[in-house]
């Protein structure tokens, strides 16, 4: 079906750029220091974590290198890909959605 | 933007989290997608995670990233809208500890309601006022993305200011500081957004027609009153 066609290029052409974003991400702009935490390091305020989350940082515990920050990053689009589409499934199939 | 764990008080991340759940309440049961837009929602999800994780210096060797709340606000509406913002936070929260569980309210506060609504209401006033075709169109988006950026920095600044004991810079310090350098991620937002929705208006028209937002352009509603 065209539509389908379509919407295959589309999501193509949509990953690949999501791709180029993490490779950017990765290799030119991976420094973070926002606002906040600047102004936190300036008062001496510091993070209280909760939580261990598994891939800490986006890195791959152990693996000290831009290799595992990218496998981070591809993973992590196709996860939230996966995920964003799988909720948009179920929401789609809710009774009273289907046209 | 996102805010970690230790930074905000009770005071202010309670109800945070107050008025997040009251929006995802609203968000799934005002959700309404069409089969176009299924995979579209899927995609702007990936897309916007992988564009949060480039961090573009602005001043004083800060950085900022993109929010990405107005593109998927105006693509899908502002509750699909809502429920991939979340989906972004959620995962960055639990699996990087991009911004922390407790502040997880604020930062979809910010992000994810302001980050959406703002874009998205706000382009429904200017496209009434101002009929956002031909020329017009891309100003209005831009404007809608910069306001949508700004005004998410200035809240994430309110939630970090009123809660002094902690951050003890206060309302008239950390306000001014994540508007102004948010403001140039803004311009960013803008120019991002609107090459996007430039990019499906040529390419897919027939899903920013499916928009609860972006229906009301006068083009779709032009075809709709002329299908010839």
């Amino acid at each position: 079906m065209a539509t389908n066609k379509k919407t295959h290029k589309t999501l193509i052409i949509g990953l690949a750029v999501a791709m180029i974003f993490v490779l950017v991400g990765v290799f030119a702009l991976s420094y973070s220091m926002e606002t906040l935490d600047r102004q936190a390091e300036q008062l001496g305020v510091e993070e209280h974590p909760v939580y261990e989350p598994p891939f800490p940082d986006y890195a791959i515990p152990g693996i000290d290198s831009v290799w595992g920050a990218l496998a981070i990053g591809v993973a992590g689009t196709l996860l939230l890909f996966g995920v964003g589409l799988a909720a948009a499934k179920v929401l789609r199939m809710r009774k009273g959605q289907k046209a | 933007m996102h805010i970690p764990d230790g930074f905000l008080t009770p005071q202010v991340f309670i109800p945070a989290f107050v008025i997040t759940i009251v929006f995802w309440a609203i968000c799934l049961r005002k959700v309404k997608l069409t089969d176009k837009q299924v995979p579209i929602m899927g995609l702007l999800t990936a897309l916007f995670f992988a564009a949060m994780m480039m961090n573009y210096p602005i001043v004083g060797g800060t950085t900022a990233h993109l929010l990405g709340g107005a593109a998927i606000g105006l693509i899908l509406g502002p509750f699909a809208g809502g429920i991939s913002v979340t989906i972004i936070l959620v995962l960055q929260a639990f699996l990087f500890g991009d911004g922390g569980l407790t502040a997880l309210g604020a930062n979809v506060l910010n992000m994810g309601i302001i980050g959406i609504l703002v874009p998205c209401g706000l382009f429904l006033m200017l496209n009434k006022a101002f009929r956002a075709d031909g020329k017009k169109l891309y100003p209005i988006i831009f404007v809608c993305a910069f306001v949508g950026d700004v005004l998410a920095a200035i809240a994430a600044g309110t939630e970090l200011g009123l809660s002094q004991p902690v951050f003890q810079y206060g309302l008239s310090v950390a306000v001014p500081a994540m508007a102004l350098n948010h403001s140039i991620i803004g311009v960013a937002e803008g120019i991002v957004t609107m090459i996007l929705i430039g990019t499906l208006l040529r390419l897919r028209p027939d899903v920013l027609e499916q928009s609860p937002i972006l229906k009301k352009l006068p083009i779709f509603q032009n075809k709709k009153e002329n299908p010839e």
